[in-house]
């Protein structure tokens, strides 16, 4: 007899497509909203992590040279961060466990016939970049110590680089030039991708920093340096040493400002643990103002079919339906409408979600928990609306039912 | 078959005033009985049929049905009771839309505990001369049709009590004549039927009228002599009776 009551309950709704489906809405419309609000959440998350991952491998300080002025680009030609100035600073700190120099320039790059199509940066490392950027090559090698002290003319590129330049083929052990001198390519980089500010991390030349000042351009300081602490705990302690002792090389007067800027990894972390704490906290909102909204529509929804509907259970008590029976049958046909707009909606909001990342270069994150929860939600919503209503209008005396 | 024993309903308004649709009515009804229960509206003919038929319950008073007191049934027995015993026709015919009328008919068999329903809701409404309307939907039928359907409805579950609330109400003079004749026959084939109306030529097929006023019976009887009794009836009825 139960299952008999079940097929007739979804027989039923099949005779009353109209109503079936905007019952259905409800819950199509809360799994879709659900699934792309925290899909893009997390992708955004993880697009954050990834990016600014990276800078979070080891605990590090990067000083900037040029000093810090409150807004704007800090002073042309004020670098006074040299070399000798850093190895010394190094040595007297102690407790850094390697630290490199960068310098960069843009400069046109071609291979035999082949032009960039745009300048490509171009950056001077120490053999240690590898290391303190976090950054390796995933073909070819990374240049040695030797190539740095020789001021060798090699080179590792970027992936888009290397698609500019060779398309399909072997980059490696090919001549290319950097403005006018020549370079053997010995390296691919990993791939990174664009980096918070858009740019494309990938379209990018790594050199020895003694070739590149020496041969690319003609200075003798660098524009930043890396240091790797030993002691996390000790970072601000360090940096803060750092600062005294560079404005006491710079011969600074105590009411100059600095002409270098130092930016810890605690202040990176914190920066993205605020992130991390907005998305947290929008998209857990956002999700509960989506199935709040969806959850009224479908109990609105729900709550007009079944008051329309005291008649047709009036009339089944009349017949020798018991309550139950009614709430089976109620409970049946919102189980189907939950379900089928459930799955409905995780398609609708998987392909949205979808279409979104790509726009929005987000990286799939697609959610389960969501649908999950989105199918919860419509179903508790469901039942609050839709069963008991039913119940109570199954607990009336069938002749007030039928009136 | 029936033994009703100082039934009383008492409503209550939301001001607290009590309203006494039926005040102490005993009645009993034979086994093939063909009952009309007249009365003018408000005078509790509907609530007592409800109370036969357990949609509603009694304030007080006691219910026999086949030597069993079915006052005191809880909600699962009632149904079930409702579902063998009691079979309904409505003013309203209450079918279910967009729905044929065999599964309009066989809709008691879905909450039966029947083994076999198979050909039932045929039969039933080729008894009302329906079997060439099986696939018609409510709103494909004329208003007699969707009574002769309810009736067949009634009858799906071979119930020996027939409560019909105003069957002829909603319908014009042939199609009433009809649903008339169809109660007629079912009265001849032994079947008890209890038929609320204040159509006084519909009351004048049934062997015995029982008349309510006020919540009280207040005249049981052959037919005749209630009908020459003057009152509110509508002229078209007494002229009916009277001929």
């Amino acid at each position: 007899m139960t299952t008999r009551l079940i097929a007739h309950s979804v027989g039923v709704m099949a005779r009353y497509r109209l109503r079936s489906a905007t019952v259905m809405l409800g819950s199509l419309v809360g799994v879709t909203a659900l699934t792309l609000v925290v899909s893009l959440g997390q992708g955004m998350e993880a697009k954050v992590l990834k990016t600014v991952g990276p800078m979070l491998g080891d605990s590090s300080i990067l000083i900037v040279s040029g000093g810090s002025r409150i807004m704007g680009s800090p002073r042309a030609g004020a670098s006074r961060l040299t070399i000798d100035e850093l190895t010394a600073l190094a040595a007297e700190l102690g407790d850094i466990e390697a630290w490199d120099p960068q310098q960069e320039v843009s400069s046109v790059v071609r291979y035999r016939e082949t032009t960039a199509p745009a300048p490509v940066r171009v950056l001077g490392q120490s053999e240690r970049g590898e290391r303190v950027w976090a950054r390796t090559v995933t073909r070819g090698q990374y240049f040695d110590a030797a190539a740095v002290s020789t001021s060798a003319r090699v080179a590792v590129i970027g992936d888009t680089v290397a698609r500019n330049l060779f398309g399909d083929s072997e980059p490696l052990d090919a001549e290319i030039r950097i403005g006018a001198v020549p370079f053997r390519v010995i390296g691919v980089l990993e791939p990174f991708g664009n980096d918070l500010h858009g740019m494309d991390r990938d379209d990018e030349i790594v050199v020895p920093i003694s070739t590149l000042m020496r041969r690319l351009t003609n200075v003798d300081t660098v524009s930043a340096a890396r240091l790797v602490v030993k002691d996390p705990g000790r970072e601000e302690e360090i940096a803060s040493e750092i600062g005294r002792i560079l404005r006491a090389r710079h011969a600074l007067a105590s009411d100059e400002p600095d002409d270098f800027r130092i930016v810890t990894t605690v202040e990176v972390r914190d920066t993205v643990a605020l992130i991390r704490r907005v998305l947290r906290l929008y998209v857990p909102l956002a999700a509960a103002v989506v199935l709040l909204v969806a959850g009224i529509v479908a109990a609105t929804l729900m709550l007009s079919s079944v008051n329309e509907r005291v008649g047709e259970i009036g009339l089944r008590r009349a017949i020798g339906a018991r309550p139950e029976d009614i709430r089976l049958q109620f409970a049946t046909e919102t189980a189907v409408s939950v379900l089928t707009g459930g799955l409905g909606g995780l398609l609708l909001g998987y392909v949205a979600a979808r279409f979104a990342a790509t726009r929005l270069q987000l990286g799939v994150a697609f959610s389960w928990k969501a649908v999950l929860i989105g199918l919860v939600g419509s179903a508790i919503a469901g039942l609050l609306a839709g069963v008991l209503p039913a119940r109570r209008a199954a607990r009336l005396q069938p002749a007030d039912a039928l009136r | 078959m029936i033994e009703l024993d100082g039934i009383s309903k008492t409503y209550r308004r939301p001001t607290g005033e009590a309203v006494h649709a039926l005040a102490d009515v005993s009645l009993r009804i034979e086994r093939g009985e063909f009952v009309a229960m007249v009365g003018a509206s408000g005078s509790g003919k509907s609530t007592l049929m409800n109370i036969l038929g357990l949609l509603d319950a009694p304030t007080a008073g006691r219910y026999v049905f086949d030597g069993r007191d079915v006052s005191g049934l809880g909600v699962a027995d009632q149904a079930r009771f409702r579902n063998r015993n009691v079979g309904f026709v409505f003013q309203a015919f209450h079918l279910l839309p967009r729905t044929s009328a065999l599964e309009n008919v066989e809709l008691p068999l879905l909450y039966s505990d029947r083994r076999s329903t198979d050909g039932l809701g045929r039969k039933a409404l080729e008894a009302v001369g329906l079997a060439d309307r099986l696939r018609h939907t409510p709103s494909e039928l004329s208003g007699g049709q969707q009574q002769r359907v309810a009736i067949a409805r009634a009858l799906v579950n071979d119930p020996e009590l027939l409560l019909a609330d105003e069957p002829t109400g909603n319908l014009d003079v042939d199609a009433a004549a009809e649903i008339v004749r169809i109660f007629q026959a079912l009265q001849e084939s032994g079947r008890t039927i209890v038929l609320v109306t204040h159509d006084l030529s519909v009351a004048a097929h049934a062997r015995r009228v029982v008349r309510l006023e006020k919540g009280r019976l207040v005249a049981d009887g052959p037919c005749a002599p209630l009908a020459n009794t003057q009152d509110r009836f509508d002229g078209a009825g007494i002229r009916e009776v009277q001929r």
